[in-house]
């Protein structure tokens, strides 16, 4: 019989000496972190990043409280409010209609969730709660806008009654027409901006689309240097990407006259009855006040004529005393941003926020924000709460902003502690509009007309560009962030003048080329490459989230 | 456990709506459970960005559109 020759494995001895758990792990931090949040400057946010698509391997861990107060209050409230919104202004048919024929709305307003979490990023406390209402805001208006173009729009219901009598009842008008304006008809006839919905808006949401409509203007042979707000505007008529909603449109000179080279292509397509009311340059002249006047007298009477709608005086006064309502706000909110470290709002709410509802005009959103807003700006000052501990420069933004890159204050507040307190559109329109009389309240309106976007500070006169000083010194600011539009001949004209101020004022600014709409030209990384450089080599200073300083979001939205 | 089970009578009482509700609280548990997921880990977006942005782009580069060349130019009507 053969022997059976097994020999038992060896075993190693269990060390029972060894702990189950690495030692050198602090698991009391990783608790306090788990439970609060990582502090700043340990969160290392550039590694959620997804590598070129800017999107996130998983969103933001704030802490438990935070976490899910952003799931319940900002994520699901949003998502939850847009199917609302969508069902109240028309319904989710003629919402899923516009999708399938319109790119800007398909391309663009499904990825809403995310320029949030773009704009949110490292918010914790206070911040976290009053910056979201801002973008709850300007979503709602977002959607009663393009809800209205679509649900009054011919080209997607050719044979429908009930939307030829909208159509009729509706005006159209350039983004920089204020809504005011139609204020006397609001009772019975509806507004829309042409180019807000389809360009502004999709630039900070979803910067992609607006590229298809610079690239369709300069494919009829619009060379491209104009300013590139204009030639999107006119890229969506050239692309057939309105919605036929209007039976009248009326226009502006938009910013400056750099939309002379496009309103006529505008015209040529929209082929409607229109009514030119462009701001004047110089709007300091006295002589050009009662021409404005007499300019938006005869607006309403193109209205009246094209509408059947007639001028309520009632109506107007309403209106306006509602709108003074939200600047008298406004004025609270530079208060405490000036005067205190208490502002919860951060660079990107405050400044997308204010030109959207300022320039669009009164809507009941507004005023549901501003009440929320202002409790929890009461309870920052009441209980001395600084949002932005980290804080290292306060900065006032110059000139017109980069669409695409709008929330380039976040992150330059996590990278680098810069706080982004006030910017030059904010600063526009400030001023209530007086209603005592019917003399008053036209100069009152011919004077907010005037001071149309970026208009209000870029023309009119040297003293104007330059109430950057005097508002440095309002908003206790110590840095400039000087955006530097590449192709805004107006503002490239004074490039030297502020460099030899900045010299002589002994004032750190940083120039942020850009071209508006347009991210080819510079990139996001670019202008990121462009701060840090000066905060290295000029100011000196270490990042509070080195994983920030330099990623790739080339395909981002 | 309930007491009617505990006697082998059968169950009059509020077991079976306590079993509804013990079901309706898991499937919203569930539903709860897969939301947070979706949001921790951005799934709606990288659906958006990878999913639904190119088909809706292929459409939109498909569409036929009107020819702006092809619009008569004139801007005298009802112009002021």
């Amino acid at each position: 019989m053969a022997k059976f020759n097994f020999k038992m494995p060896e075993f190693k001895k269990p060390e029972l000496k060894k702990p189950l758990l690495p030692k050198d792990k602090d698991y009391k931090k990783l608790a306090h972190d788990f439970w609060y949040g990582k502090p700043h400057g340990e969160r290392r946010l550039g590694d959620l990043y997804c590598d070129k698509t800017g999107l996130y391997k998983h969103r933001e861990w704030r802490g438990v409280k935070d976490t899910f107060y952003y799931f319940h209050m900002v994520w699901l409230y949003g998502y939850a409010n847009m199917v609302m919104d969508i069902n109240k202004y028309g319904g989710l048919p003629t919402f899923l209609k516009g999708v399938w024929r319109y790119r800007w709305l398909g391309q663009t307003y499904l990825t809403v969730m995310h320029w949030y979490d773009r704009g949110f990023e490292g918010l914790r406390g206070e911040a976290l709660r009053a910056c979201p209402w801002h973008y709850r805001g300007m979503t709602n208006a977002t959607i009663y806008q393009f809800m209205q173009m679509l649900r009054n729009d011919l080209k997607t219901n050719p044979d429908s009654s009930k939307v030829k009598a909208r159509h009729d009842k509706t005006m159209a008008h350039d983004e920089t027409v204020w809504g005011g304006i139609f204020y006397p008809f609001s009772k019975e006839l509806e507004n829309v901006p042409l180019q807000m919905i389809p360009y502004f808006v999709t630039c900070h949401v979803n910067n992609h689309t607006v590229l298809n409509y610079i690239d369709a203007i300069q494919s009829i042979g619009l060379p491209g240097d104009p300013c590139p707000m204009c030639q999107a505007e006119a890229g969506i008529f050239v692309q057939d990407d309105v919605p036929d909603y209007y039976k009248a449109v009326i226009t502006s000179n938009e910013a400056c006259d750099g939309s002379v080279a496009t309103s006529v292509i505008q015209d040529w397509l929209i082929d409607k009855p229109l009514f030119a009311m462009p701001q004047p340059m110089l709007f300091d002249d006295p002589l050009v006040q009662k021409h404005c006047q007499k300019e938006i007298e005869d607006a309403w009477k193109f209205i009246e004529e094209q509408t059947g709608v007639p001028f309520d005086w009632d109506q107007l006064v309403k209106k306006l005393e509602s709108q003074n309502e939200l600047q008298r706000f406004e004025w609270e909110k530079w208060d405490v941003a000036g005067k205190t470290s208490y502002y919860p709002i951060n660079g990107v709410s405050q400044a997308l926020y204010r030109i959207y509802q300022s320039q669009y005009g009164d809507l009941p959103i507004w005023h549901f924000v501003d009440k929320k807003v202002s409790k929890i700006l009461n309870r920052c000052v009441e209980n001395k709460i600084n949002s932005y501990p980290l804080t290292r420069h306060r900065v006032i933004a110059w000139s017109c902003a980069p669409l695409y890159y709008s929330n380039w204050c976040t992150w330059a507040y996590n990278c680098w502690g810069l706080n982004c307190i006030i910017n030059m559109d904010s600063l526009m329109f400030d001023m209530t509009i007086r209603t005592d009389s019917y003399e008053h309240t036209l100069e009152d309106m011919a004077t907010y007309h005037e001071w149309a976007p970026m208009r209000r500070m870029a023309v009119g006169g040297m003293h104007h560009i330059f109430e950057l000083w005097e508002n440095m010194e309002r908003f206790n600011c110590d840095m400039v962030m000087m955006y530097d539009q590449l192709q805004c001949k107006g503002m490239q004209g004074v490039h030297g003048l502020f460099e030899d101020e900045f010299r002589k004022r002994n004032i750190h600014a940083i120039w942020m080329p850009h071209a508006l709409p347009d991210k080819r030209t510079v990139s996001r990384a670019e202008i990121r490459r462009i701060i840090n450089d000066y905060m290295t080599t000029v100011m000196h200073e270490e990042p509070l989230d080195p994983s920030l300083l330099d990623f790739d979001d080339s395909m981002g939205w | 456990m309930c007491k009617c089970r505990k006697s082998k009578k059968s169950c009059k009482c509020g077991c079976k709506v306590l079993k509804i509700l013990g079901k309706i609280f898991a499937i919203l548990a569930a539903i709860y459970a897969v939301l947070f997921a979706v949001f921790f880990f951005d799934l709606d977006g990288k659906v958006i960005y990878h999913v639904v942005e190119p088909f809706l782009c292929k459409h939109y580069d498909k569409m036929e559109r009107r020819n702006p060349l092809d619009v008569p130019y004139d801007t005298t009507t009802g112009v002021r």
